[in-house]
């Protein structure tokens, strides 16, 4: 079900292929948690995971780039557990897909998967910097 | 050590991100945070800081989260170390992995900081209840330890006592546990002076120490008798006065205690509460039983103690076999006890009386095969020999006639100061009960001398007539008389002379006593009728003429010389 | 106190209970147990339970106590004797006189 995040407007984006079925971005939830959890640390942590996530997605490139399934996997798997942490559901569902490519060893197909990590990604992180504002 | 309490925790995670959100969750509860970012760090953080929780991603580059898991684990050794697994992993299989890895636990992402307050509050409660194990048993093995070594001082003491006597007599085959004592089991054997043979076998109720304790005093006391030449009834009675005053009430010993004159082939038996024996004769005729008759030892006080004994005829080449309850008792795997019937079987079967002692013992090790081991299997053979042929005979023979007190004289001479303060018949009697053969005839003894001395003493130094002693009144005159002379008394004396002479078969003591005064003349019928006359006094000498071989006055007739003899194993 | 003893209700019985040594020096406390009875009792026993020893002037003050009691109709019994005290009353023949057991 798609819902926007009422705070900036932003449109629901599309992706290209026809899964995930989820097209939110955030758990709202969640996320208030983590700022009670965190109360004046938030923004850093915010920062932290911003860092963390454009290192794992370089090190996916990587990965893909050298065929490591076991790298792509492993690299996923830790991206998909962070953006649990954030509530980014959609990010940690596009992360299973590519996750799930790396365990079964279908590596073909996954840059694309990559590309939409690195779309969802980029609007997540404008949402989340709005957040810290 | 409450649930609350503030505790260190590892926070091992190779996601920065993960790892900000759990320090915080972990810090704001009030405890002290240490992180790692992979599981190499995680194992050294572990060395240096001892966290009492490790929270663990599962997967890590450099030793991922189960290897690190196994490694804390083998450095935490004993004490309780919770590891809580940080996973996104949901499938069975991996979850398997973390617990099979050493984890106690799973927390998923995204971390609910509720659910982890409540883990840790709980494996908190668990760190608690696992170091109070740890502690308790500690110190049960400390007190284990203890009780090892008061077993092993008691055991050595017990030792001392209890050595083996005569238990290495060539007639004499026996088997008792080296631990016996524990389980209440004691075998004693002496040789008395006379040359019969003493052997108790005991069986104290319970075990462990309160079983042992018994069997101290019990054999002490045995021994300390059984050389001095006391009958089998003195040593019974001794033992179970000593029991019954020490011993809780139900805590007695079953006994059975047998007396083995080589020379008259005859065996006195006393059996308190043992399974009976068994006498195989020579002939190979069934096996006759000698049966409990009596309460065990410490159960009745002493003025109802029976000591009657059985006397059986045993010849040279027969066979007496005592055990306590473990044969019968004995179990096999099945829990069946071995049992009466077995065990007369084995007796049947015998062909070969020189190994029925051996056939027992194997076929009751047959029997428990391969169940619970029994350390309580006690069996003594005893083999009625002729005397030359018993080795312990021989030593006591050689001892004897090696030992003191044989033939000795003594003498006492008491003076008027001593006449009212001091009653020498304790002190004489104490010293006449060290000669072996004498000291079964204490009573006797101690009339004799009793009669000897007051005749002495009232008639010979006080000078009082009996024939005062006439009439009820008269009597109390009498002894209101003696006392006043005996305070005023300041001349006069009785002299005591003593000698004891053995011989092969026992020994003769010789009493005289001469006393200061006129003497009388004792007519025939004074003392021949003094027994069967009415009057109320006048027997004083002639129970002492009963009671001794012979009876002789001397002198003016203010000497009397008593002769008493005694024979070996009346 | 090692001499005692004990009426019973209906004043039939005499029951005297020597403890220790019986010999001249109880004499006093034997015959005042037994002379001082307003009624004299039918029977008498002497209980030698505790009795560990008695000598010839025991065996007279027994007999002063049968005299008192009315001699050759009187009704004694000895009690509870110890092997060395039976055998003193055996060897002076005192089964004729008491019933002892």
């Amino acid at each position: 079900m798609s819902s926007e995040d009422h705070r900036t407007g932003e449109k629901p984006d599309h992706t290209q292929a026809a899964e995930p079925a989820s097209a939110a971005h955030l758990d709202r939830e969640i996320l208030q948690t983590l700022q009670e959890v965190m109360e004046g640390q938030f923004p850093e942590l915010i920062n932290t995971f911003v860092n963390d996530s454009e290192e794992r997605i370089r090190n996916l490139q990587k990965a893909l780039a050298t065929r490591d399934q076991e790298s792509v996997r492993r690299q996923a798997h830790s991206f998909k557990g962070s953006c649990n942490n954030l509530g980014a559901v959609r990010l940690a569902e596009l992360c299973q897909v590519m996750e799930d490519g790396g365990r079964e060893g279908k590596l073909d197909g996954l840059e694309h998967e990559l590309v939409n990590i690195q779309q969802e990604f980029s609007q997540l992180k404008s949402i989340l910097n709005t957040l810290t504002e | 050590m409450n649930d609350d309490n503030p505790l260190t925790i590892l926070v091992a995670d190779d996601s920065a991100t993960d790892r900000q959100i759990l320090e915080t969750i972990v810090a704001r509860d009030g405890h002290r945070v240490i992180s790692a970012r992979d599981g190499r760090e995680a194992v050294e953080a572990f060395e240096r800081e001892r966290p009492d929780l490790v929270l663990l991603d599962a997967l890590m580059p450099n030793l991922d989260g189960f290897g690190a898991a196994r490694r804390i684990k083998a450095l935490a050794g004993e004490s309780l170390v919770p590891i809580i697994f940080l996973t996104s992993l949901t499938d069975t299989d991996s979850l398997v992995q973390c617990l099979d890895a050493g984890g106690d636990d799973f927390l998923s992402k995204p971390y609910n900081r509720v659910i982890l307050q409540a883990k840790i509050k709980s494996f908190n409660r668990m760190r608690a209840m696992h170091s109070t194990i740890l502690d308790q048993r500690d110190q049960i093995g400390r007190h284990h330890e203890h009780l090892l070594q008061e077993q092993t001082v008691a055991k050595q003491v017990f030792d001392n006592i209890a050595h083996s006597g005569c238990l290495d007599s060539n007639n004499v085959k026996y088997f008792l546990s080296s631990l016996a004592v524990f389980n209440g089991d004691i075998l004693v054997a002496g040789m008395r002076p006379s040359g019969s043979m003493m052997v108790l076998l005991g069986d104290f109720t319970g075990h462990g120490l309160p079983a042992a304790v018994g069997a101290i005093p019990l054999a002490s006391t045995f021994y300390g008798m059984v050389h001095k030449g006391f009958t089998m009834t003195d040593i019974l009675r001794e033992i179970n006065g000593k029991l019954k005053s020490i011993l809780p009430v139900g805590i007695f010993c079953c006994a059975t205690m047998v007396d083995i004159n080589f020379q008259r082939q005859r065996i006195r038996v006393w059996n308190g509460g043992l399974p009976e024996g068994y006498i195989r004769r020579a002939g190979g005729d069934p096996p006759e039983p000698i049966s409990s008759t009596h309460l065990p030892l410490g159960v009745l006080s002493n003025k109802d103690f029976r000591d009657d004994l059985q006397t059986l005829t045993l010849n040279w080449g027969d066979r007496l076999y005592l055990w306590s309850d473990g044969i019968h008792e004995a179990r096999n795997p099945e829990g069946e006890m071995f049992g009466d019937e077995r065990l007369k079987q084995v007796f049947l079967d015998n062909e070969d009386p020189q190994q029925l002692f051996d056939e027992i013992l194997d076929r009751v090790q047959e029997f428990i095969g391969k169940g619970e081991r029994n350390d309580d299997l006690s069996l003594v053979e005893l083999l009625m020999d002729q005397p030359e042929r018993v080795n312990a005979f021989a030593a006591e023979a050689e001892r004897r006639s090696r030992s003191s007190l044989s033939e000795w004289s003594m003498n006492f001479d008491i003076q008027p100061s001593s006449f009212r303060a001091f009653d020498p018949m304790p002190l004489l009697l104490n010293i006449l009960v060290e000669v072996p053969g004498l000291r079964q005839h204490s009573g006797k003894l101690y009339t004799i001398f009793s009669e000897l001395y007051s005749n002495a003493l009232e008639h010979g130094v006080l000078g009082l007539d009996s024939a005062l002693k006439n009439t009820p009144e008269g009597f109390a005159q009498y002894y209101e008389l003696r006392q006043a002379r005996l305070d005023a008394v300041d001349k006069g004396y009785v002299r005591i002379h003593l000698h004891h002479s053995t011989d092969d078969d026992g020994g003769c003591l010789r009493v005289r006593v001469e006393d200061s005064g006129p003497g009388f003349q004792p007519d025939q019928d004074t003392t021949r009728h003094g027994l069967e006359q009415s009057g109320y006094s006048g027997r004083g000498l002639a129970l002492v003429e009963k009671l001794c071989d012979a009876v002789r006055y001397m002198g003016e007739g203010n000497e009397v010389e008593a002769v008493f003899s005694w024979r070996i194993d009346v | 106190m090692a001499i005692t003893s004990t009426l019973s209700n209906d004043g039939s019985l005499l029951t005297i209970y020597i403890q220790g040594r019986f010999d001249f020096s109880s004499h006093q406390d034997f015959r005042g147990s037994y002379e001082s009875l307003a009624k004299p009792p039918e029977r008498y026993r002497v209980d030698m339970q505790e009795t560990t020893y008695l000598d010839s002037s025991a065996l007279g003050m027994l007999l002063l106590l049968r005299d008192h009691a009315g001699g050759d109709s009187s009704r004694i019994e000895i009690r509870n004797c110890s092997p060395d005290v039976k055998k003193i009353l055996t060897i002076s023949n005192f089964e004729q006189l008491f019933d002892i057991q």
